[in-house]
């Protein structure tokens, strides 16, 4: 009985999952020595770091059911401060670029912590759309300021970076060294977030998910426990979000824009709602994808990835990793 | 007992789809990796990047980009190629989005190796596209969009027009059919606010006066600011670069009659640009390096040559298409001179050169930026560019000690 629960409560009720998890470790760990393509291996580092950003939604919406179509403002603000923090003097700036990307974290995370105080604690708490509106007007309107900053964001034409990914004298901004970095930083927030739904937590976010109304009946203080979620989802997407930049070189207003917003649900979608593992595959493949096809078909990739997309939502609705553990969709 | 069977084939299946799914992955990039690196041996196509916006936004401009250097690259084969070889590009969709430029401009440079990357089209996608090749110094980087001048390194040129190419010769007409009083409308971001921090002394210079200045967001949508200060400064004429929705601002001004008698100089709008402005456009001078209606042999032949492979209909777009084109045609005479495509050898063969472009000579100055013609149109009342006049050797004014 003892057992049952357990395996219900955890996200990988189906050793399916765990073999995919498996083979993805393994590959991750492999691709470095198989390719022998630096740049390859250079861009699977960036797809990591926005896996790290698509686990963050998936935490949010896959597992707590809330929608949000301004993600992007935590990922990308994250980098355009670690922008300012490096390249802005005056006051305590510049920093040297590790305590700017903590900052940038904490920053980002308490901004979503009062946002989301705000949302679910506020006059008239929200939820469903209502929330997935706000965010939306956090995206635009962030990316409305970033354009209009002046010397501050760059405007127009954002900001360029300075600073180098190193770490304990290693250079880990291109290449080997940033697939490292990035691959380590994915497994430790999978690893991290895995183990956060899997505790008796993510079973009471899971619960108000499916039924927000029961879990409160159940003595459950829903509102607290949202902002929490709410919290850590946007301090991961910062997380991911530091690295990714600093890798681009740049930032521009785009990075925290609603269109960046949207892209991300489309990879969790595609991957698997709540399964973790499935947003991660679904970043890599669709961004590969995209990044392969736009340069050897230049007319009609456009065409071919939203065909593929469209046969992929029809035939796996749960997403790929949805459908690897529970079947097909009953 | 028949669920278990289904649901091992399932595991197998699933085992089968992760593996293969994976493998595919790298092997899609990992082909492209043999390409570059050597290819020295005699009659191997030499690759040239092309970094275009053939998606989004800018598609039209993107894609004005890439067939016009196509043309070069089929004439220069035609011709023998460059140091015995063909020129060949290889193009990559930057999708009018400044991270996939990054991305795109690192696997040109990277995987494919190759010695020289034409591109972007935005002027903020030529920042990124800038620092990626300062920092790889592996690249000639020729960017042929008009932009806002400024950018100085060894391995950059630039065949697009830049401010003071434009305006000097644009202003001296437009206060002489207007009047002197100007008033400088912009989107607020470098290009527009570099290109009238060089209008100002021109317009000292020329006895005008300098009566407003107004900036909007890049997309604005309201553009009460913009009327009321041409309402109140009373301008003969407005100098605007306002690129993104300029007809959305010209509207405006037109519904709220305040261009009775005002005329209007861009340094932005090409042909393709004329598309959905209203009337209130008509007697608008631009100055741009390359029109349809532009005179002269050397345009009709380019055109020709532009339409036979791309159709009847199909028009190269003002200022980035002959910048291609010339480009191309510049750093394959830049390597033939330094015989080899070694990037810094290539850069230092172009300063100096000079070529025979479909509107007149161009030639590389030492600021890495070009001396070139531009054409000045207006306007006419059909809603097609009317040429006015041709300003041979334009320098760029642009300083950049190398």
């Amino acid at each position: 009985m003892l057992a049952a629960r357990s395996r219900a409560a955890s996200i990988s009720r189906s050793r399916r999952v765990r073999y995919a998890e498996v083979i993805f470790g393994v590959v991750l760990l492999a691709l470095p020595f198989i390719a022998s393509d630096v740049f390859l291996i250079d861009r699977f580092g960036r797809y990591f770091t926005w896996a790290i950003f698509a686990i963050s939604v998936d935490l949010i919406w896959g597992f707590g059911g809330v929608l949000t179509f301004g993600h992007a403002a935590f990922f990308g603000a994250s980098g355009y401060l670690v922008a300012i923090f490096t390249e802005r003097a005056g006051w305590f700036l510049p920093l040297p670029l590790w305590p700017a990307i903590g900052l940038a974290v904490l920053c980002v995370a308490m901004f979503a912590f009062l946002l989301s105080t705000l949302a679910f604690r506020g006059p008239y708490p929200m939820r469903g759309v209502e929330l997935a509106v706000i965010t939306l007007a956090v995206a635009y309107l962030l990316e409305q300021y970033a354009r209009a900053g002046g010397q501050i964001t760059g405007g127009q034409n954002g900001i360029l970076f300075g600073e180098r990914l190193e770490l304990f004298g290693l250079d880990m901004h291109r290449g080997r060294g940033f697939y490292w970095l990035a691959g380590i930083a994915l497994v430790v927030v999978y690893v991290l977030v895995r183990v956060f739904v899997n505790r008796r937590i993510g079973l009471v976010v899971r619960g108000i998910r499916e039924n927000e109304d029961r879990v409160d009946l159940l003595g459950y203080d829903v509102p607290s426990i949202k902002i929490e979620v709410f919290t850590l989802s946007a301090a991961l997407a910062a997380f991911g979000g530091a690295f990714f930049y600093v890798h681009e070189g740049i930032i521009t207003p785009a990075a925290v824009g609603v269109a960046a917003s949207t892209q991300v649900l489309l990879w969790v979608a595609l991957g698997g709602r709540g399964t973790l593992l499935g947003p991660i595959i679904g970043t890599v493949v669709l961004q590969h994808l995209t990044a392969t096809l736009s340069g050897t078909m230049l007319d009609t990739w456009i065409f071919v990835i939203g065909a593929l997309l469209i046969v992929v939502v029809v035939v796996f609705p749960a997403g790929v990793l949805g459908f690897l553990d529970r079947g097909p969709a009953r | 007992m028949a669920t278990k069977k289904t649901r091992a084939k399932r595991v197998l299946l699933g085992l089968v789809g992760v593996t293969a799914l994976m493998g595919g992955l790298v092997a899609c990039g990992g082909d492209d990796d043999s390409s570059g690196s050597g290819g020295e041996a005699s009659g191997e196509p030499i690759k040239i990047g092309v970094a275009a916006d053939l998606t989004g936004p800018f598609t039209i401009y993107g894609t004005s980009m890439q067939r016009s250097a196509q043309i070069a690259v089929d004439e220069i084969n035609a011709a023998g190629g460059v140091l015995g070889r063909p020129l060949e590009l290889v193009v990559e969709d930057t999708q009018t989005d400044v991270a996939v430029t990054t991305d795109k401009a690192r696997k040109l440079i990277e995987s494919d190796k190759v010695p020289m990357v034409l591109g972007p089209i935005g002027s903020d996608a030529a920042d990124a596209l800038f620092k990626t090749v300062a920092e790889d110094g592996k690249t000639v980087l020729i960017y042929p969009e008009t932009y806002e001048g400024g950018k100085c390194h060894p391995l950059f040129f630039s065949t697009g027009a830049v401010p003071a190419q434009q305006i000097r010769p644009m202003l001296p007409v437009l206060q002489e059919e207007f009047g002197p009083k100007v008033l400088l409308f912009g989107a607020d971001y470098v290009w527009p606010r570099r290109s009238f921090e060089i209008a100002k002394p021109i317009i000292e210079e020329i006895g005008g006066e300098l009566v407003g200045e107004v900036y909007l967001p890049l997309i604005a949508d309201d553009f009460t600011e913009l009327v009321n200060a041409v309402r109140d400064a009373q301008p003969d004429y407005i100098y605007t670069l306002y690129p993104a929705v300029w007809g959305a601002a010209l509207k405006a001004l037109e519904d709220a009659g305040v261009l009775e008698g005002v005329g209007i100089g861009t340094t932005f709008v090409g042909d393709p640009g004329l598309e959905g402005l209203s009337a209130g456009a008509v007697g608008q001078y631009t100055a741009l390096p390359f029109f349809t209606t532009a005179k002269g042999d050397g345009v009709a032949n380019f055109l020709k040559a532009f339409q036979a492979k791309y159709g009847a209909d199909q028009i190269p777009s003002g200022g980035e298409g002959l910048g291609s084109y010339n480009a191309i045609h510049l750093w394959a005479q830049a390597v033939e001179k330094a015989g080899t495509t070694d990037p810094s050898k290539v850069s230092e063969a172009m300063v100096g050169l000079e070529f025979n472009s479909p509107t007149g000579k161009v030639t590389v100055e030492p600021s890495h930026h070009v001396t070139q013609t531009i054409q000045l149109v207006k306007v006419g009342a059909d809603m097609k560019h009317e040429f006015v006049q041709a300003f041979e050797n334009q320098p760029s004014e642009e300083s950049c000690s190398l």
